[in-house]
């Protein structure tokens, strides 16, 4: 009799503990993904100080050489104002992209000055910024592999019923744009 | 990734306590032949264990916070600074950041074969180690591929049972060998000029341990075989072409490892933490197949190729012709 009326209960209360032991491992797991995508950030953060405080320094050795180029000195400047304002990932990937961007063409510029170019200084700068901007690079990709995995987690069964009760957010990629990758091959005949 | 770092932390409890049992029983067996041999109670054969046992948990810790550093020591390799090879060293630090761990230290050996292994208990107290000859054979793809490689065993724990298993083997064989000659130098000698009775039953306790030990060396071999699966090489390798996004890098680079990969100072503790075997082609012939730690180089560069889909990839000559 009483094994009749408390087999049921004890079946009920197995699964109900099972369920609860399976959701909160799905749970520490969406957690401990979601902090690697923020310790990614924080990478991808120190890579970028790093090179906001090299900008300066460079800005002010080309200066010494190329007084009148004050166009493209100021550019730099103001996209690397523009990336330490950044507030979204949105906002930061567009900023570096300028940042690179002019910076490609400041170096286009030291190109004409062979007395800048022979600069110990500038070319040790240069060598630290090769190292920087590659570093970023490796950041970027441990960052955009950590938000594909958060992102896939929280958007699959099961994971995304707890990103609805838990409102976990997905995050946005941290995207560079290739202009010259992007563009259609040109012909000529 | 998660359940191999757990299945190496279960490992190295597993092997720890082996090794402790294993010392304990040691110590145990003495004491026990002694009190049978004077009949003095059964005070010596606890009391020796309780030695044995004490030596054995003071050495598993020792190996546990300082077997990275034994290891190294024991290659001879040197540290090396960023002054130094600023190649190597933001290779490092990139491929680090790309894989997500703590930048590890970085050491050479001054040996001429290509070679390299990781060692350290946990990615914050890593290292990684290059040859010489690596450096200086490799081109920057190829030896991104190898430092992949290597990092993610960093990020795996395959060090930390790699390196634990040298140290606590290494030092079975040892006492082995202490035990083996003391009877054949020691034990004998004394033996037969003074005939005193403590010396031969001394020499002949250590010979039976001895024997006992050299017998079982080449379970322990097994074990060394067993725990470290071949498996995990594979692993790295795919895993090390992920943080590259270039598995022809390492296919490439194990070409020309495999053409000259030989380490003098590598022994059979070591040797499987290399990621090629540092005995060469040559060597060991008789035990390969059945004892080999590393999986042949065409399997491994075949699922690197598949990988790769052919893209990058040198052919055979073209490697020759970079080497000489």
């Amino acid at each position: 009799m009483l094994i009749a009326i408390l087999a049921p209960i004890i079946a009920v209360v197995a699964i109900i503990i099972i369920l609860l032991l399976a959701g909160i491992g799905i749970y520490n797991s969406i957690i401990s993904m979601r902090n690697r995508v923020d310790n990614a950030w924080s990478q991808i953060d120190v890579q970028l100080r790093k090179r906001y405080d090299l900008i300066p320094n460079l800005v002010e050795t080309v200066k010494g050489y190329a007084a009148h180029e004050r166009e493209t000195l100021q550019k730099v400047i103001q996209a690397r104002t523009m990336g330490i304002d950044a507030k979204t990932v949105e906002e930061q990937a567009k900023a570096e992209n300028m940042i690179t961007s002019t910076l490609k063409s400041l170096f286009a510029v030291a190109e004409q000055y062979p007395n800048l170019k022979a600069d110990q200084h500038f070319s040790r700068l240069m060598e630290q910024l090769n190292g920087i901007e590659s570093n970023i690079a490796y950041a970027r990709q441990f960052y955009n592999d950590s938000v594909y995995q958060f992102n896939t987690k929280i958007q699959t069964f099961p994971g995304n019923i707890f990103a609805g009760w838990f409102k976990f957010m997905i995050r946005d990629y941290f995207e560079i744009e290739e202009p010259a990758a992007r563009e259609p091959v040109k012909v000529q005949f | 990734m998660y359940e191999n770092i757990a299945s190496n932390r279960r490992r190295t409890a597993y092997i720890i306590a082996i090794f402790i049992i294993f010392i304990a029983a040691i110590g145990f067996a003495i004491g026990y032949y002694i009190d049978y041999r004077y009949g003095i109670s059964s005070s010596y054969s606890i009391l020796f264990m309780i030695f044995a046992l004490m030596f054995a948990v003071f050495a598993s810790f020792g190996s546990y916070y300082y077997s990275d550093k034994i290891v190294i020591s024991m290659t001879g390799a040197v540290p090396l600074t960023r002054e130094e090879d600023p190649r190597i060293f933001y290779m490092v630090e990139g491929l680090s950041i790309a894989a997500g761990i703590p930048m590890p230290k970085i050491y050479v050996m001054e040996e001429q074969g290509m070679n390299a292994f990781a060692t350290g208990r946990n990615p914050q107290n890593g290292a990684i180690v290059l040859t010489r000859g690596l450096i200086r054979n490799l081109d920057d793809e190829e030896l991104k591929g190898v430092i992949a490689h290597e990092l993610s065993h960093i990020k795996n724990f395959d060090i930390l049972l790699g390196t634990i298993i040298v140290i606590l083997v290494g030092m079975v064989t040892i006492i082995s060998n202490i035990f083996f000659r003391s009877f054949l130098f020691g034990g004998g000698r004394r033996s037969s000029s003074s005939k005193s009775p403590g010396g031969g039953l001394f020499g002949l306790i250590f010979l039976i341990i001895g024997l006992i030990l050299i017998v079982l060396s080449p379970v322990v071999a097994m074990i060394i075989r067993f725990a470290i699966s071949r498996q995990r090489e594979f692993l790295a390798d795919s895993n090390g072409a992920l943080i590259t996004r270039y598995p022809a890098g390492l296919a490439n680079a194990l070409k020309k490892i495999s053409a000259y990969s030989e380490v003098r100072v590598a022994n059979n503790a070591t040797e499987h933490m290399f990621i090629a075997s540092p005995f060469g082609k040559n060597t060991r012939v008789a035990l390969s197949g059945l004892f080999r730690s590393h999986p042949p180089v065409e399997e491994r560069i075949r699922r690197l190729e598949k990988m790769a889909l052919g893209v990058g990839l040198k052919n055979d000559s073209e490697i020759k012709k970079e080497i000489s």
